[in-house]
Protein backbone atom coordinates (compact mmCIF):
# COMPACT_ATOMS: atom_id res chain seq x y z
CA UNK A 1 0.00 0.00 0.00
CA UNK A 2 1.24 3.40 -0.58
CA UNK A 3 2.37 5.08 2.52
CA UNK A 4 4.44 7.91 1.04
CA UNK A 5 3.96 9.74 -1.98
CA UNK A 6 5.11 12.61 -4.13
CA UNK A 7 3.53 14.20 -7.10
CA UNK A 8 5.41 16.44 -9.43
CA UNK A 9 7.16 17.74 -6.20
CA UNK A 10 8.97 20.57 -7.10
CA UNK A 11 11.76 22.92 -5.03
CA UNK A 12 13.02 26.13 -5.67
CA UNK A 13 15.33 28.78 -3.40
CA UNK A 14 15.31 32.07 -3.84
CA UNK A 15 12.80 32.36 -6.54
CA UNK A 16 12.56 35.96 -8.12
CA UNK A 17 16.12 36.49 -7.09
CA UNK A 18 18.97 36.22 -9.17
CA UNK A 19 20.34 33.46 -7.32
CA UNK A 20 17.47 30.90 -7.73
CA UNK A 21 18.18 27.10 -7.59
CA UNK A 22 16.19 23.97 -8.61
CA UNK A 23 16.59 21.94 -5.94
CA UNK A 24 13.77 19.59 -6.86
CA UNK A 25 12.00 19.27 -9.92
CA UNK A 26 8.56 17.34 -10.76
CA UNK A 27 9.77 14.54 -8.24
CA UNK A 28 7.43 11.28 -8.44
CA UNK A 29 8.20 8.59 -5.74
CA UNK A 30 6.11 5.92 -4.00
CA UNK A 31 7.47 4.38 -0.95
CA UNK A 32 5.32 1.35 0.70
CA UNK A 33 4.88 0.49 4.19
CA UNK A 34 7.22 -1.10 5.89
CA UNK A 35 9.95 -0.67 3.02
CA UNK A 36 13.70 0.04 3.71
CA UNK A 37 14.19 3.13 0.97
CA UNK A 38 17.77 4.70 0.36
CA UNK A 39 17.77 7.67 -1.20
CA UNK A 40 21.78 7.86 -2.73
CA UNK A 41 23.00 11.03 -5.13
CA UNK A 42 26.09 13.13 -5.41
CA UNK A 43 26.63 16.19 -2.98
CA UNK A 44 23.86 19.21 -4.45
CA UNK A 45 21.44 16.33 -5.81
CA UNK A 46 18.64 17.41 -3.51
CA UNK A 47 18.89 14.49 -1.21
CA UNK A 48 18.47 16.03 2.01
CA UNK A 49 16.01 18.76 0.72
CA UNK A 50 13.76 15.80 -0.43
CA UNK A 51 13.62 14.40 3.08
CA UNK A 52 13.05 17.83 4.54
CA UNK A 53 9.87 17.76 2.26
CA UNK A 54 8.95 14.48 4.05
CA UNK A 55 8.07 15.80 7.37
CA UNK A 56 6.52 19.25 6.21
CA UNK A 57 10.13 21.10 7.46
CA UNK A 58 10.42 22.60 3.79
CA UNK A 59 7.06 23.36 1.67
CA UNK A 60 6.85 22.28 -1.92
CA UNK A 61 7.05 25.64 -4.49
CA UNK A 62 4.85 22.87 -6.66
CA UNK A 63 3.27 19.37 -6.31
CA UNK A 64 2.32 17.73 -3.46
CA UNK A 65 3.20 15.26 -0.88
CA UNK A 66 0.68 12.72 0.51
CA UNK A 67 0.82 10.46 3.46
CA UNK A 68 -1.63 7.53 3.58
CA UNK A 69 -3.19 9.46 1.02
CA UNK A 70 -3.80 12.75 2.40
CA UNK A 71 -1.70 16.01 1.53
CA UNK A 72 0.05 16.78 4.29
CA UNK A 73 -0.06 20.80 3.72
CA UNK A 74 -4.17 20.32 3.68
CA UNK A 75 -4.22 22.43 6.89
CA UNK A 76 -1.69 23.32 9.58
CA UNK A 77 -2.83 20.45 12.10
CA UNK A 78 -1.77 18.42 9.18
CA UNK A 79 1.51 19.44 8.55
CA UNK A 80 1.71 19.61 12.38
CA UNK A 81 0.54 15.97 12.89
CA UNK A 82 3.14 14.94 10.17
CA UNK A 83 6.31 15.81 12.42
CA UNK A 84 5.25 13.29 14.73
CA UNK A 85 4.45 10.53 12.28
CA UNK A 86 7.85 11.27 10.06
CA UNK A 87 10.55 11.05 12.03
CA UNK A 88 13.82 12.82 10.81
CA UNK A 89 17.31 12.71 12.10
CA UNK A 90 19.86 15.15 10.63
CA UNK A 91 23.17 14.55 9.77
CA UNK A 92 25.93 14.70 12.65
CA UNK A 93 22.54 14.77 14.63
CA UNK A 94 24.98 14.27 17.94
CA UNK A 95 25.79 17.87 17.50
CA UNK A 96 22.29 18.40 18.76
CA UNK A 97 22.36 16.48 21.68
CA UNK A 98 22.27 18.98 24.62
CA UNK A 99 20.65 17.51 27.91
CA UNK A 100 22.75 16.97 31.09
CA UNK A 101 22.06 12.77 30.65
CA UNK A 102 21.50 10.82 27.56
CA UNK A 103 17.60 9.51 29.34
CA UNK A 104 16.64 13.11 28.87
CA UNK A 105 17.94 13.43 25.50
CA UNK A 106 15.82 10.78 24.42
CA UNK A 107 13.09 12.08 26.67
CA UNK A 108 13.22 15.37 25.10
CA UNK A 109 10.65 14.62 22.13
CA UNK A 110 8.14 12.45 24.24
CA UNK A 111 8.33 14.90 26.87
CA UNK A 112 7.39 17.98 24.13
CA UNK A 113 4.70 15.28 23.10
CA UNK A 114 2.60 15.88 26.61
CA UNK A 115 3.01 12.04 27.05
CA UNK A 116 2.86 10.81 30.53
CA UNK A 117 5.74 9.78 32.97
CA UNK A 118 5.22 6.25 33.00
CA UNK A 119 4.65 6.19 28.89
CA UNK A 120 7.65 8.53 28.62
CA UNK A 121 9.98 6.13 30.57
CA UNK A 122 8.72 3.24 28.31
CA UNK A 123 9.82 4.83 25.38
CA UNK A 124 12.88 5.76 26.35
CA UNK A 125 13.31 2.67 27.23
CA UNK A 126 12.51 1.21 23.89
CA UNK A 127 13.77 3.94 21.86
CA UNK A 128 17.59 2.59 23.98
CA UNK A 129 17.03 -0.74 23.23
CA UNK A 130 16.71 -0.76 19.50
CA UNK A 131 20.25 1.44 19.65
CA UNK A 132 21.68 -0.90 21.93
CA UNK A 133 22.51 2.08 24.55
CA UNK A 134 22.18 0.07 28.14
CA UNK A 135 20.69 0.96 31.32
CA UNK A 136 23.79 2.52 32.89
CA UNK A 137 24.81 4.64 29.76
CA UNK A 138 21.15 5.93 30.42
CA UNK A 139 22.41 7.78 33.50
CA UNK A 140 25.68 9.41 31.94
CA UNK A 141 26.28 12.61 30.38
CA UNK A 142 25.91 12.56 26.30
CA UNK A 143 29.24 14.15 25.97
CA UNK A 144 31.10 11.23 27.69
CA UNK A 145 30.51 8.83 25.11
CA UNK A 146 32.14 8.03 22.07
CA UNK A 147 31.25 9.18 18.61
CA UNK A 148 29.14 6.25 17.67
CA UNK A 149 27.34 6.30 20.83
CA UNK A 150 26.46 9.84 20.38
CA UNK A 151 24.72 9.14 16.96
CA UNK A 152 23.12 6.37 18.32
CA UNK A 153 21.56 8.51 21.34
CA UNK A 154 20.21 10.81 18.90
CA UNK A 155 19.14 8.33 16.69
CA UNK A 156 16.98 7.25 19.63
CA UNK A 157 15.99 10.66 20.37
CA UNK A 158 13.66 10.37 17.42
CA UNK A 159 12.82 6.69 17.50
CA UNK A 160 11.44 7.57 21.00
CA UNK A 161 8.69 10.06 19.40
CA UNK A 162 7.17 7.08 17.77
CA UNK A 163 7.06 8.00 14.01
CA UNK A 164 5.71 5.99 11.57
CA UNK A 165 8.19 6.51 9.22
CA UNK A 166 12.08 7.61 10.43
CA UNK A 167 14.15 9.15 8.33
CA UNK A 168 17.77 9.38 8.70
CA UNK A 169 20.31 11.46 6.72
CA UNK A 170 23.47 10.05 6.16
CA UNK A 171 23.49 8.30 9.22
CA UNK A 172 26.73 6.65 9.07
CA UNK A 173 29.27 9.53 8.12
CA UNK A 174 32.11 9.71 10.13
CA UNK A 175 32.26 6.99 11.73
CA UNK A 176 34.59 4.23 11.90
CA UNK A 177 33.49 0.84 10.71
CA UNK A 178 32.66 -0.80 13.89
CA UNK A 179 30.26 2.15 14.45
CA UNK A 180 29.16 2.24 11.32
CA UNK A 181 28.19 -1.36 10.97
CA UNK A 182 26.39 -0.89 14.51
CA UNK A 183 24.11 1.78 12.95
CA UNK A 184 23.39 -0.71 9.87
CA UNK A 185 22.36 -3.01 11.97
CA UNK A 186 20.30 -1.57 14.39
CA UNK A 187 18.51 0.32 11.29
CA UNK A 188 17.60 -2.98 9.98
CA UNK A 189 16.41 -4.73 13.18
CA UNK A 190 14.26 -1.74 13.96
CA UNK A 191 12.71 -2.32 10.73
CA UNK A 192 12.42 -5.98 10.99
CA UNK A 193 10.65 -5.83 14.56
CA UNK A 194 8.60 -2.62 13.95
CA UNK A 195 7.68 -3.35 10.32
CA UNK A 196 8.07 0.50 10.17
CA UNK A 197 9.23 2.42 7.46
CA UNK A 198 12.87 3.67 6.83
CA UNK A 199 14.45 5.84 4.80
CA UNK A 200 18.50 6.23 4.77
CA UNK A 201 20.04 9.61 3.00
CA UNK A 202 23.84 7.62 1.77
CA UNK A 203 26.68 8.13 -0.03
CA UNK A 204 27.98 4.67 0.43
CA UNK A 205 27.03 2.32 -2.14
CA UNK A 206 28.32 -0.34 0.04
CA UNK A 207 25.57 0.33 2.69
CA UNK A 208 23.18 0.73 0.13
CA UNK A 209 23.61 -2.87 -1.09
CA UNK A 210 23.56 -4.30 2.13
CA UNK A 211 20.43 -3.07 3.40
CA UNK A 212 18.25 -1.29 1.11
CA UNK A 213 14.63 -2.98 -0.59
CA UNK A 214 14.24 -0.12 -2.68
CA UNK A 215 16.78 2.59 -4.25
CA UNK A 216 16.25 6.00 -5.45
CA UNK A 217 18.88 7.88 -6.87
CA UNK A 218 18.84 11.62 -7.01
CA UNK A 219 21.26 13.79 -10.24
CA UNK A 220 20.46 17.58 -10.75
CA UNK A 221 17.23 18.36 -8.25
CA UNK A 222 15.63 14.86 -10.73
CA UNK A 223 15.38 11.46 -9.64
CA UNK A 224 17.30 9.67 -12.06
CA UNK A 225 16.18 5.71 -11.43
CA UNK A 226 14.48 4.41 -8.91
CA UNK A 227 14.07 0.27 -7.94
CA UNK A 228 15.65 -2.89 -6.45
CA UNK A 229 19.73 -2.19 -5.75
CA UNK A 230 20.64 -4.96 -8.25
CA UNK A 231 17.91 -2.83 -10.81
CA UNK A 232 19.87 0.34 -10.25
CA UNK A 233 23.21 -1.19 -9.20
CA UNK A 234 22.72 -2.17 -13.32
CA UNK A 235 24.22 0.46 -14.82
CA UNK A 236 27.46 1.04 -13.61
CA UNK A 237 28.84 3.50 -15.48
CA UNK A 238 25.87 5.81 -15.27
CA UNK A 239 25.92 5.55 -11.59
CA UNK A 240 29.81 6.99 -11.96
CA UNK A 241 29.01 9.73 -14.44
CA UNK A 242 26.49 11.25 -12.10
CA UNK A 243 28.84 11.50 -9.14
CA UNK A 244 28.13 7.66 -7.24
CA UNK A 245 30.37 4.96 -7.22
CA UNK A 246 29.40 1.17 -7.27
CA UNK A 247 31.29 -1.03 -3.81
CA UNK A 248 34.56 -2.22 -4.59
CA UNK A 249 33.26 -5.82 -5.17
CA UNK A 250 31.11 -4.90 -7.73
CA UNK A 251 33.64 -3.23 -9.71
CA UNK A 252 36.08 -6.58 -9.95
CA UNK A 253 33.01 -7.98 -11.42
CA UNK A 254 32.08 -6.21 -14.35
CA UNK A 255 35.49 -5.94 -15.44
CA UNK A 256 36.02 -9.94 -15.33
CA UNK A 257 32.96 -9.18 -17.51
CA UNK A 258 34.20 -7.64 -19.79
CA UNK A 259 37.05 -9.51 -20.05
CA UNK A 260 35.08 -12.29 -21.34
CA UNK A 261 34.04 -14.45 -18.23
CA UNK A 262 30.60 -15.32 -17.27
CA UNK A 263 30.04 -13.55 -14.02
CA UNK A 264 26.89 -11.93 -12.35
CA UNK A 265 27.87 -8.32 -11.98
CA UNK A 266 25.05 -8.06 -9.49
CA UNK A 267 27.54 -8.98 -6.46
CA UNK A 268 28.49 -6.17 -4.00
CA UNK A 269 29.57 -7.68 -0.89
CA UNK A 270 33.21 -9.66 -0.38
CA UNK A 271 30.52 -12.44 0.86
CA UNK A 272 28.49 -12.26 -2.51
CA UNK A 273 32.09 -12.01 -4.77
CA UNK A 274 33.33 -15.13 -2.64
CA UNK A 275 30.08 -17.03 -3.54
CA UNK A 276 30.10 -16.12 -7.37
CA UNK A 277 34.20 -16.93 -7.53
CA UNK A 278 34.15 -20.06 -6.01
CA UNK A 279 30.84 -21.38 -8.22
CA UNK A 280 33.14 -19.69 -11.49
CA UNK A 281 36.38 -21.91 -10.28
CA UNK A 282 34.51 -24.82 -9.66
CA UNK A 283 32.96 -24.91 -13.15
CA UNK A 284 36.29 -24.92 -14.54
CA UNK A 285 37.54 -27.69 -12.37
CA UNK A 286 39.89 -25.39 -10.36
CA UNK A 287 39.99 -26.89 -7.49
CA UNK B 1 64.09 9.72 2.92
CA UNK B 2 64.97 13.30 3.39
CA UNK B 3 65.71 14.15 7.32
CA UNK B 4 62.98 14.00 9.63
CA UNK B 5 60.31 16.23 9.85
CA UNK B 6 57.98 15.45 12.99
CA UNK B 7 58.94 13.34 15.82
CA UNK B 8 56.91 12.55 18.89
CA UNK B 9 59.24 11.59 21.65
CA UNK B 10 57.41 9.33 24.35
CA UNK B 11 54.43 11.76 24.05
CA UNK B 12 51.56 11.79 26.52
CA UNK B 13 48.74 14.31 26.49
CA UNK B 14 45.36 14.05 27.94
CA UNK B 15 42.34 16.17 28.08
CA UNK B 16 41.39 18.06 30.64
CA UNK B 17 38.12 16.51 32.73
CA UNK B 18 35.03 18.96 34.19
CA UNK B 19 35.44 19.72 37.62
CA UNK B 20 38.98 17.90 38.74
CA UNK B 21 38.22 14.93 37.14
CA UNK B 22 41.36 13.09 35.47
CA UNK B 23 41.09 11.47 32.21
CA UNK B 24 42.98 8.66 30.90
CA UNK B 25 45.15 10.20 28.23
CA UNK B 26 44.38 10.70 25.01
CA UNK B 27 47.82 9.77 23.53
CA UNK B 28 49.91 7.46 25.89
CA UNK B 29 53.59 7.53 25.86
CA UNK B 30 53.78 7.59 22.12
CA UNK B 31 56.43 7.68 19.84
CA UNK B 32 57.24 8.18 16.39
CA UNK B 33 58.97 9.88 13.39
CA UNK B 34 57.57 11.07 10.45
CA UNK B 35 60.45 11.54 7.62
CA UNK B 36 60.15 14.55 4.66
CA UNK B 37 58.41 13.36 1.65
CA UNK B 38 56.41 10.67 3.34
CA UNK B 39 52.77 9.93 2.98
CA UNK B 40 51.62 8.29 5.89
CA UNK B 41 48.15 7.28 6.51
CA UNK B 42 46.70 6.85 10.22
CA UNK B 43 43.98 4.66 11.30
CA UNK B 44 42.56 3.97 14.41
CA UNK B 45 38.97 3.73 15.52
CA UNK B 46 37.03 6.63 16.84
CA UNK B 47 38.56 7.91 20.32
CA UNK B 48 41.92 5.94 19.34
CA UNK B 49 44.14 9.70 19.34
CA UNK B 50 43.71 9.96 15.88
CA UNK B 51 43.27 13.65 15.92
CA UNK B 52 44.96 14.42 18.97
CA UNK B 53 48.18 13.37 17.11
CA UNK B 54 47.22 15.91 14.78
CA UNK B 55 46.62 18.85 16.88
CA UNK B 56 49.76 17.83 19.08
CA UNK B 57 51.90 17.62 15.63
CA UNK B 58 51.62 21.43 14.45
CA UNK B 59 51.43 22.77 18.55
CA UNK B 60 47.94 23.29 18.77
CA UNK B 61 48.25 21.05 21.93
CA UNK B 62 51.04 20.61 24.11
CA UNK B 63 52.14 17.13 25.44
CA UNK B 64 52.15 16.18 29.05
CA UNK B 65 54.93 14.77 29.14
CA UNK B 66 57.44 13.57 26.41
CA UNK B 67 57.96 16.09 23.41
CA UNK B 68 57.17 17.22 20.09
CA UNK B 69 60.09 18.17 17.59
CA UNK B 70 58.87 20.04 14.26
CA UNK B 71 62.06 20.09 11.51
CA UNK B 72 63.78 19.87 14.81
CA UNK B 73 62.29 22.64 16.86
CA UNK B 74 60.40 21.70 19.80
CA UNK B 75 56.51 22.49 20.07
CA UNK B 76 56.72 23.37 23.46
CA UNK B 77 58.87 26.69 22.80
CA UNK B 78 57.36 29.43 22.14
CA UNK B 79 59.19 31.46 20.53
CA UNK B 80 59.14 28.91 17.10
CA UNK B 81 55.35 28.46 17.35
CA UNK B 82 54.82 30.37 14.22
CA UNK B 83 57.19 28.55 12.58
CA UNK B 84 56.08 25.57 13.20
CA UNK B 85 52.73 26.14 11.99
CA UNK B 86 54.27 27.73 8.59
CA UNK B 87 56.02 24.14 8.71
CA UNK B 88 53.08 22.10 9.55
CA UNK B 89 49.38 23.25 8.50
CA UNK B 90 46.30 21.35 9.46
CA UNK B 91 43.24 20.66 7.05
CA UNK B 92 40.46 19.52 9.39
CA UNK B 93 37.07 17.38 8.61
CA UNK B 94 34.32 20.06 7.74
CA UNK B 95 35.08 22.20 4.78
CA UNK B 96 32.48 25.13 6.03
CA UNK B 97 34.30 25.81 9.43
CA UNK B 98 37.85 26.70 7.43
CA UNK B 99 36.82 28.79 4.68
CA UNK B 100 36.59 32.68 5.73
CA UNK B 101 36.64 34.75 2.89
CA UNK B 102 34.02 35.59 0.08
CA UNK B 103 36.06 34.86 -3.30
CA UNK B 104 38.18 31.38 -3.64
CA UNK B 105 41.45 33.27 -4.35
CA UNK B 106 41.17 35.96 -1.41
CA UNK B 107 40.43 32.62 0.72
CA UNK B 108 43.55 31.08 -0.36
CA UNK B 109 45.72 34.30 0.38
CA UNK B 110 44.14 34.92 3.86
CA UNK B 111 47.16 32.23 5.25
CA UNK B 112 50.06 34.64 3.16
CA UNK B 113 48.63 37.80 3.83
CA UNK B 114 49.09 37.12 7.54
CA UNK B 115 52.76 36.28 6.93
CA UNK B 116 53.04 39.21 5.70
CA UNK B 117 54.21 38.38 2.24
CA UNK B 118 54.59 40.40 -0.83
CA UNK B 119 51.89 41.17 -3.06
CA UNK B 120 53.42 39.76 -5.99
CA UNK B 121 54.63 36.83 -4.23
CA UNK B 122 50.93 36.27 -2.79
CA UNK B 123 49.68 36.07 -6.37
CA UNK B 124 52.37 33.91 -7.58
CA UNK B 125 51.63 31.41 -4.26
CA UNK B 126 47.38 31.86 -4.46
CA UNK B 127 47.52 30.66 -8.58
CA UNK B 128 49.95 27.67 -7.73
CA UNK B 129 48.34 26.50 -4.71
CA UNK B 130 44.58 26.67 -6.86
CA UNK B 131 46.12 24.90 -9.99
CA UNK B 132 47.88 22.31 -7.78
CA UNK B 133 44.56 21.22 -6.17
CA UNK B 134 42.36 21.55 -9.35
CA UNK B 135 40.75 24.30 -8.58
CA UNK B 136 42.25 27.65 -10.86
CA UNK B 137 39.59 28.28 -12.56
CA UNK B 138 37.20 28.71 -9.59
CA UNK B 139 39.28 31.05 -8.20
CA UNK B 140 36.76 33.96 -8.88
CA UNK B 141 33.84 31.61 -7.57
CA UNK B 142 31.86 32.51 -4.16
CA UNK B 143 33.53 29.58 -2.08
CA UNK B 144 30.18 29.34 -0.85
CA UNK B 145 28.47 28.06 -3.57
CA UNK B 146 31.11 25.26 -4.15
CA UNK B 147 30.54 21.49 -3.40
CA UNK B 148 31.73 19.75 -0.20
CA UNK B 149 34.73 18.30 -1.95
CA UNK B 150 36.09 21.82 -4.09
CA UNK B 151 35.36 23.51 -0.55
CA UNK B 152 38.19 21.19 0.63
CA UNK B 153 40.41 21.49 -1.93
CA UNK B 154 39.87 25.23 -1.68
CA UNK B 155 41.22 24.45 1.87
CA UNK B 156 43.75 22.41 0.82
CA UNK B 157 45.01 24.97 -1.30
CA UNK B 158 45.10 27.50 1.41
CA UNK B 159 47.50 25.72 3.56
CA UNK B 160 49.61 24.92 0.66
CA UNK B 161 49.96 28.75 -0.27
CA UNK B 162 51.76 28.98 2.90
CA UNK B 163 54.48 26.64 1.66
CA UNK B 164 54.04 24.06 4.59
CA UNK B 165 57.02 21.10 4.57
CA UNK B 166 54.24 19.15 5.67
CA UNK B 167 50.38 19.05 5.76
CA UNK B 168 48.62 16.77 8.11
CA UNK B 169 44.55 16.24 6.89
CA UNK B 170 42.27 15.15 9.31
CA UNK B 171 39.50 13.02 8.26
CA UNK B 172 39.17 15.68 4.77
CA UNK B 173 37.10 13.35 3.08
CA UNK B 174 34.52 11.88 5.84
CA UNK B 175 31.96 14.77 4.72
CA UNK B 176 32.37 14.12 0.65
CA UNK B 177 30.71 12.06 -1.69
CA UNK B 178 32.24 9.34 -3.93
CA UNK B 179 33.74 12.31 -6.40
CA UNK B 180 34.35 14.62 -4.11
CA UNK B 181 36.82 12.24 -2.18
CA UNK B 182 38.73 11.01 -5.47
CA UNK B 183 39.45 14.30 -6.13
CA UNK B 184 40.72 15.33 -2.80
CA UNK B 185 42.61 12.13 -2.82
CA UNK B 186 44.15 13.29 -6.41
CA UNK B 187 44.76 16.81 -5.10
CA UNK B 188 46.65 15.18 -1.69
CA UNK B 189 48.74 12.81 -3.98
CA UNK B 190 49.65 15.46 -6.64
CA UNK B 191 51.38 17.59 -3.53
CA UNK B 192 53.51 14.36 -2.43
CA UNK B 193 54.84 13.69 -5.88
CA UNK B 194 54.84 16.84 -7.45
CA UNK B 195 55.93 19.15 -4.27
CA UNK B 196 57.49 16.55 -2.06
CA UNK B 197 55.17 17.61 0.73
CA UNK B 198 54.59 15.36 3.48
CA UNK B 199 51.47 13.99 4.20
CA UNK B 200 49.81 12.78 7.37
CA UNK B 201 46.75 11.56 6.20
CA UNK B 202 43.90 10.82 8.94
CA UNK B 203 40.98 8.73 7.45
CA UNK B 204 38.40 5.67 8.36
CA UNK B 205 38.46 4.79 4.76
CA UNK B 206 40.71 2.16 4.41
CA UNK B 207 40.96 1.84 0.61
CA UNK B 208 42.18 5.50 0.77
CA UNK B 209 44.96 4.33 3.47
CA UNK B 210 46.30 2.10 0.67
CA UNK B 211 47.05 4.74 -1.14
CA UNK B 212 49.59 5.72 1.05
CA UNK B 213 53.60 4.46 1.74
CA UNK B 214 53.39 3.86 5.17
CA UNK B 215 50.08 3.23 7.72
CA UNK B 216 50.17 3.85 11.37
CA UNK B 217 47.23 2.23 13.40
CA UNK B 218 46.24 3.52 16.49
CA UNK B 219 44.51 1.98 19.47
CA UNK B 220 43.44 2.98 22.97
CA UNK B 221 46.11 6.43 22.57
CA UNK B 222 48.62 3.74 21.35
CA UNK B 223 50.61 3.13 18.21
CA UNK B 224 49.64 -0.44 17.37
CA UNK B 225 51.06 -1.24 14.22
CA UNK B 226 53.71 0.61 11.60
CA UNK B 227 53.98 -0.44 8.04
CA UNK B 228 53.28 -0.62 4.35
CA UNK B 229 49.60 -1.09 3.42
CA UNK B 230 50.59 -4.90 2.26
CA UNK B 231 51.99 -5.63 6.08
CA UNK B 232 49.00 -3.73 7.66
CA UNK B 233 46.43 -5.50 5.70
CA UNK B 234 48.00 -8.59 5.64
CA UNK B 235 46.61 -9.22 9.23
CA UNK B 236 42.77 -9.13 8.64
CA UNK B 237 42.36 -10.39 12.30
CA UNK B 238 44.14 -8.41 13.87
CA UNK B 239 42.43 -5.23 12.21
CA UNK B 240 39.03 -6.56 12.81
CA UNK B 241 39.81 -6.80 16.33
CA UNK B 242 40.54 -2.97 17.11
CA UNK B 243 37.34 -2.10 15.34
CA UNK B 244 38.98 -1.45 11.61
CA UNK B 245 38.11 -3.26 8.88
CA UNK B 246 40.21 -4.33 5.79
CA UNK B 247 39.34 -3.13 2.40
CA UNK B 248 36.93 -5.46 0.77
CA UNK B 249 38.92 -6.36 -1.95
CA UNK B 250 41.66 -7.13 0.72
CA UNK B 251 38.82 -9.45 2.83
CA UNK B 252 37.12 -11.49 -0.84
CA UNK B 253 41.27 -12.05 -1.45
CA UNK B 254 41.49 -13.54 2.14
CA UNK B 255 38.40 -15.78 1.58
CA UNK B 256 39.79 -16.93 -1.44
CA UNK B 257 42.86 -17.94 0.00
CA UNK B 258 41.30 -19.74 2.82
CA UNK B 259 39.72 -22.28 0.28
CA UNK B 260 42.30 -22.96 -1.30
CA UNK B 261 42.98 -20.66 -4.47
CA UNK B 262 45.81 -19.48 -5.50
CA UNK B 263 46.45 -15.87 -4.80
CA UNK B 264 49.54 -14.26 -5.60
CA UNK B 265 51.31 -11.27 -3.65
CA UNK B 266 49.12 -8.68 -1.28
CA UNK B 267 46.13 -8.00 -2.80
CA UNK B 268 44.94 -4.51 -2.00
CA UNK B 269 43.06 -3.11 -5.03
CA UNK B 270 40.66 -4.04 -7.91
CA UNK B 271 43.41 -4.64 -10.45
CA UNK B 272 45.49 -6.92 -8.44
CA UNK B 273 42.62 -9.12 -7.87
CA UNK B 274 41.37 -8.89 -11.30
CA UNK B 275 44.81 -9.62 -12.64
CA UNK B 276 45.06 -12.72 -10.31
CA UNK B 277 41.62 -14.19 -10.95
CA UNK B 278 42.09 -13.46 -15.07
CA UNK B 279 45.65 -15.51 -14.54
CA UNK B 280 44.58 -18.22 -12.88
CA UNK B 281 41.81 -19.40 -15.06
CA UNK B 282 43.95 -18.27 -18.08
CA UNK B 283 46.47 -20.98 -16.89
CA UNK B 284 43.78 -23.41 -16.17
CA UNK B 285 42.84 -22.85 -20.15
CA UNK B 286 46.30 -23.39 -21.36
CA UNK B 287 46.28 -26.21 -19.66
CA UNK B 288 43.03 -27.87 -20.51
CA UNK B 289 44.15 -26.92 -24.49
CA UNK B 290 47.33 -28.37 -23.96
CA UNK B 291 45.37 -32.10 -23.10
Amino acid sequence: MSHLVTEHLSYVYGEGTPFKVTALDNVNINIEKSELVAIIGHTGSGKSTLVQHMNGLLKPTGGKIFLDGEDIHLSKAKTYETRFKVGLCFQYPEYQLFESTVYKDIAFGPTNMGLSKGEIDERVRNAAKYVGISDEMLQKSPFDLSGGEKRRVAIAGVISMGPEILILDEPTSGLDPRGREQILSLIKNYRDETGKTVIIVSHSMDDVARLADKVIVMNDAKVESCGTVDEVYENSSRLTEIGLSVPQVTEIFVRLKKLGYPVNENVYTAQQGYSELMRLFKGRGIL
Amino acid sequence: MADTIIEFQNVTFRYEGDEGIVLSPAVKDFSLKIGGGEFVAVLGHNGSGKSTLAKLANGLLLPESGDVLVDGMNTKNEDDDIKIKQTVGVVFQNPDNQIVATIVEEDVAFGPENLGIEQSEIRRRVDGALKIVGMYNYRRHEPHKLSGGQKQRVAIAGIIAMEPRCIILDEPTAMLDPVGRKDVMNAIKRLNREMGITVVYITHYMEEACEAQRIIVMDDAKLLMDGTPEEIFSDPEKIREIGLDVPQTCRLAEMLKNSGIKITGNVLGIDELVENIDSLLRGQQNVTSCN
